[in-house]
């Protein structure tokens, strides 16, 4: 069976230094891959270079089957990735009402209305410039945007950093359910709490190289935590 | 009385044609970063749209579709072999599009010839306008210019375009994440600029001498009104070319011509030296 995303010996970086060297990835549909190491190893990297945000130096990315390695972000969008980054998550000029529609055509928030009911912070101040939320809420606008495309495959690049424990489980809950729906992810987390609740598979980066893999176990988080050497 | 009120006149008109003719910098260098040094030969273009126009016997307005469709397509075509490449290294983008206004006047000379040519008067007469006589075309110009403005404000404040615009200047990697083809609009908002150059070409020829050079004076008058009111807004634009139009018909009436341009360039400097972002930078 072919997997929904499907990333074979990935390496790439920023300019001539490589970052991220022959990573091999895959996630199939209604699945949640997990990517996860220590700080400066490769994971924002990784996850930019199969968004489209920086060129691969080799190696292939697959989406449902179709090599979408040359699309820029855009076409990788249009094929069914969406993205929600670690930095520069938000248009800081821009209303949060902006943020949330200006990619759409019919600029209409009712895809939004479960995500609003979690979060109601959001359509509180919709009219309110997104440069003044705080941190954490701007991920939680990035999350909400992010996971109220019709992507089949969503990326999240540490979507809890910031956040209040309460929110990332809620976080965590629209996860699952998305996933049940058939939507997969693949995130970029070093919060284990949010990887042991959601991860279907992870993959352990070390110096731009997956160095460890698992599916999810019962132990996941005593693995991960002792591979991480916390 | 009367003389006051001519001068406002004058001053408002000098205002609004400035703005008019500064908007498609503002557009490119505002918000692609793209200091386009071929602005003036657009402007160019589209007087020159007019003087072919009336060799054909066709009405101005005629020169409109004409302007728009030549500065599209070579907007489009500069942008597409030329300026896309150059993004982020300005100063490459500022020698490449000086050569090309070179290449634009010397194309223009070879087949026009260098000398000035006569635009017919539109709309000739004047109106009586609170007891003063105002000719008529200037004030259909200063309406046209005042609606076009207020449509374009409009439309960048809460049109999805609009908001994309802003949305890519802002933050290019986000805005490709979310699907907008950054690179398509950037050659959208590119064309746009040099075709609003070209529709002020259009609108002022009938009052200004057209000749191959003539796009120079526009460019340096449009460099300084950015140099005052910043880059990236409107509202900067508007100030902008309310300071250096304003100084340059106060200080021309009451001394000389040279003097307005003198203190024009005092001014920007002074803006370069003191203020650089200039009094609404967006950027």
């Amino acid at each position: 069976m072919t997997a929904l995303l499907d990333v074979n010996g990935l390496s790439g970086g920023y300019g001539d230094v490589t970052v991220v060297r022959g990573v091999s990835l895959a996630a199939g549909s209604g699945q949640a891959v997990f990517v996860t190491g220590r700080n400066g190893v490769g994971k924002s990297t990784l996850v930019k270079l199969i968004a489209g945000q920086l060129p691969a130096e080799s190696g292939t990315i697959s989406m449902k089957g179709q090599d979408v390695t040359a699309l820029p972000a855009h076409g990788r969008r249009r094929c069914g990735i969406g993205y929600a980054p670690q930095e520069g998550v938000v248009f800081d000029g821009l209303s949060i009402f902006e943020n949330l529609t200006l990619h759409r055509p019919d600029r209409d928030l009712t895809r939004y209305r479960e995500l609003f009911g979690q979060f109601p912070r959001i359509e509180e101040r919709l009219q309110q410039t997104a440069g003044t939320l705080s941190g954490g809420e701007k991920k939680i606008l990035s999350f909400c945007r992010a996971l109220a495309e019709d992507t089949p495959l969503v990326i999240l690049d540490e979507p809890s950093e910031g956040v209040q424990p309460e929110n990332i489980d809620r976080m965590a809950q629209f996860i699952l359910e998305a996933k049940a729906a058939g939507r997969s992810f693949l995130i970029v987390e070093q919060n284990l709490t949010l990887v042991e609740e959601a991860a279907d598979h992870v993959y352990l980066l070390d110096h731009g190289e997956c160095v460890f893999e698992t599916a999810r176990t019962d132990n996941l988080r005593e693995t991960l935590s002792e591979r991480l050497q916390i | 009385m009367d003389l006051i009120l001519t001068n406002g006149m004058n001053l408002v008109y000098a205002v609004a044609t400035l703005a008019l003719i500064a908007l498609g910098l503002a557009v490119v260098f505002g918000l692609l970063g793209v200091m386009n040094m071929a602005h003036g030969e657009f402007v160019m273009l589209g007087a020159f749209s007019v003087y072919v126009t009336q060799e054909a016997g066709l009405p101005i307005l005629a020169a409109v579709p004409l302007a728009l469709g030549v500065c599209g397509i070579v907007g489009y075509c500069v942008e597409w072999s030329i300026v896309r490449h150059l993004y982020s290294r300005p100063f490459d983008t500022l020698l490449a599009t000086w050569g090309l206004s070179i290449l634009m006047r010397k194309i223009v000379e070879v087949s026009f010839g260098r000398d000035y040519k006569s635009i017919d008067q539109v709309l000739p007469g004047t109106v009586d306008l609170f007891g003063i006589a105002y000719p008529s075309y200037r004030l259909v110009l200063l309406a046209v210019i005042a609606g076009f403005f207020g449509l374009l404000f409009i439309w960048y404040r809460r049109s999805n375009t609009g908001a994309r615009i802003k949305a890519m200047v802002s933050n290019p990697p986000l805005a490709a994440a979310v699907g907008i083809d950054t690179a398509r609009l950037a050659r959208m908002t590119f064309v746009f600029g040099v075709c609003t150059a070209g529709l002020a070409g259009v609108a002022l020829a009938p009052l200004v001498r057209v000749e191959p050079y003539m796009g120079i004076d526009y460019l340096l008058s449009s460099f300084f009104i950015l140099v005052v009111g910043g880059l990236g807004s409107l509202e900067g634009l508007l100030i902008g070319s309310t300071v250096i139009g304003g100084t340059d018909a106060v200080i021309s009436t009451l001394f000389a011509k040279t003097s307005g341009y003198m203190a024009v360039l005092l001014i920007s400097i002074l803006f370069l030296w003191l203020r650089p972002d200039g009094l609404f930078s967006r950027r």
